[in-house]
């Protein structure tokens, strides 16, 4: 399955952005890693580019918040992609945020997926949580 | 008119440069006193060099950190580059000094060199009488050079990679070898008419798992193409890895290399030093334990025999530091300096010879890059992977190699990427450490590796 991430804004944290994509690869993911200070067209361009199923998105100067706000509008702008597993992490808000006002707040924002300050490891289980599940309804119907 | 001398003349006619007189700079520079010059005190200096980091946005605090760094017995000064100024935004750097002027709150991390200009900078220069040391992170550095020697700061720290590689996405890395050249040359220039002006290459690059085959390779040919252009007196530089007997190694094969490719290129009457980085990692955010790191840093750069040190302060983990914590930790590490006596003398011999041949299969095969000139052949290699910088964001590096640390914390290669290290020298790094784990626990390996000094 094709992944496209990297880290959204004027952010150039690198570390973590490196390790998600060793772990997604460890994981049997074919990724596309945009790396660091990526803009949400050049997320976009890649998922239409490359035919990735999910889009995951970092930041950890908390500058996606600001980012998040315009996802829906973005995306409406491409076609097809309608079944992109959309998923954000890392650290969520500038400053201190409780995850259960964040979470709420990035889904409605479009992610299907939003891990604030969560583990890496716990964080892709719940992606290939989400994949199965996904799948299983899909082979029910 | 020489072509470089035009490309000069195009940079100094900057709207924010106050008329560059390029007779009365070379007068300066022909008649500045031998204690500005650090290559001067390499030469008679019988100590290891003390060097702290820092940068205000004002002439006034700037003079006022000075004048702290002398009390502590500082032995080199500092001058860190604000941001702005470090991607030629001189316009911005300009009205946020203007703001720090005027509301006594420091808007800029650093000290806006080029909105200051040479006239001003010298004053402070002279007064102190010290070598200072340039630092910035700038590819682009040509302004600011001119502007720097100018002002009698005969130290330029940095280089096309190590200056490209950690700190920009997408800066062409091909433009910035160019820049560099023009940097080289202007160096080269000045140190016919004085002692010579020293450069310094920044060998922390990422400061994150970088392993020592690479910082020497990036090392080493940033010193040839330093050399090559006529600069006369050199630094390599490295950051403590985090294990003591790995930094004795590097120290001792960065040396040994370093004198063999000057000699190579027939560059042999260069001087070449030896810097030391204390942990440029991230820092524990107890102080005091902070403290207690500088310290050890201090005796491994003992241990290593380097020509001059470079400091960390106890406030590091919280940003930018204040004058009183800088200033004590240039006097402490004096004094731990003072007292470090009968130091012993280790030799890894088999480390020693696992890490050269890693070197040198990686210099041959940059060499034998069939581009025409070495910036070009350097290029090539980084671009294709022959050279690969753990975590370097830009987008040009490979991000092929994998490091993690073995039991005894040392960096150790388990995916060399492209990079042509020899079978032997692979398969030892790989044999020291544990790779039955999955990827997942590797993973977790490396973001500890990453933080053990917290």
């Amino acid at each position: 399955m094709k992944v496209v991430t990297g880290v959204v804004g004027n952010d150039i944290h690198v570390v973590a952005n490196r390790l998600i994509e060793l772990s997604l690869h460890a994981r049997g993911f074919e990724v596309f890693n945009l790396g660091v200070n990526t803009y949400l067209e050049e997320f976009f361009d890649a998922v239409v580019e490359t035919g990735a199923e999910v889009l995951l998105i970092s930041s950890l100067n908390g500058e996606a918040e600001g980012w998040s706000r315009e996802v829906k509008l973005l995306k409406a702008k491409y076609k097809n992609l309608d079944s992109l597993i959309m998923m954000i992490g890392g650290n969520l808000a500038v400053g201190s945020g409780k995850a259960e006002d964040i979470v709420p707040k990035y889904k409605n924002y479009g992610f299907d997926l939003v891990c604030h300050q969560v583990d890496l490891n716990a964080g892709l289980d719940s992606l290939e949580a989400f994949i199965s599940d996904r799948e299983n309804k899909e082979s029910n119907k | 008119m020489s072509l470089l001398q035009e490309e000069r003349e195009i940079i100094l006619g900057n709207e924010y440069v106050d008329t560059f007189d390029f007779a009365e700079v070379a007068e300066f520079v022909s008649n500045a006193g031998k204690d500005l010059f650090i290559s001067h005190h390499f030469k008679t200096s019988n100590k290891m060099l003390v060097q702290p980091r820092g940068g205000f946005p004002t002439y006034k605090k700037q003079f006022a950190l000075y004048e702290f760094f002398v009390d502590a017995n500082v032995d080199v000064l500092p001058l860190t580059i604000d941001s702005n100024t470090r991607l030629n935004d001189y316009a911005t750097a300009k009205k946020m000094l203007r703001l720090s002027e005027d509301n006594e709150m420091d808007m800029l991390n650093g000290y806006p060199l080029v909105n200051h200009g040479y006239r001003t900078t010298r004053k402070m220069m002279t007064h102190f009488n010290k070598p200072v040391s340039l630092r910035h992170g700038t590819p682009d550095a040509r302004l600011l050079v001119e502007t720097a020697i100018a002002s009698g700061i005969f130290e330029i720290e940095g280089g096309p990679i190590t200056y490209l590689l950690p700190y920009s996405k997408n800066f062409p890395l091909d433009k910035a070898f160019l820049y560099w050249k023009y940097v080289e040359r202007v160096c080269a220039n000045y140190s016919k008419l004085n002692e010579p002006i020293n450069r310094e290459s920044f060998g922390p690059l990422t400061a994150t798992l970088v392993p020592p085959a690479i910082t020497i390779v990036i090392q080493l040919l940033e010193m040839l193409l330093s050399l090559e252009e006529g600069v006369k007196s050199f630094s390599v530089s490295f950051s403590q890895t985090g294990s003591m007997n790995q930094d004795i190694v590097v120290g001792a094969v960065i040396k040994k290399l370093a004198k063999q490719y000057a000699e190579e290129i027939d560059c042999s009457d260069a001087a070449i030093h030896l810097v030391y980085h204390q942990w440029m990692g991230a820092f524990p955010t107890n102080k005091d334990f902070a403290e207690q790191l500088i310290n050890m840093s201090t005796v491994i750069a003992s241990m290593v025999g380097a020509d001059k040190i470079i400091t960390k302060t106890r406030e590091e983990a919280s940003g930018i530091p204040t004058k009183e914590a800088n200033a004590k930790t240039v006097a402490n590490t004096q004094y731990t300096l003072g007292i470090l006596n009968g130091l012993p003398n280790i030799v890894d011999e088999q480390e020693e010879e696992i890490l050269t041949l890693e070197v040198n299969a990686i210099m041959e095969a940059v060499f034998n890059d069939p581009a025409d000139t070495l910036w070009r052949k350097v290029f090539n290699s980084i671009k294709n992977g022959i050279i690969d910088v753990p975590f370097s964001p830009h987008i040009i590096n490979h991000n092929e190699m994998i490091t993690i640390r073995d039991a005894n914390k040392n960096i150790r290669i388990i995916s060399k990427g492209n990079v042509p290290i020899p079978d032997h020298c692979y398969a030892y790094e790989r044999g020291q450490c544990d790779l039955n784990k999955d990827t997942t626990s590797i993973v977790n390996d490396i973001i500890h590796d990453i933080g053990i000094m917290q």
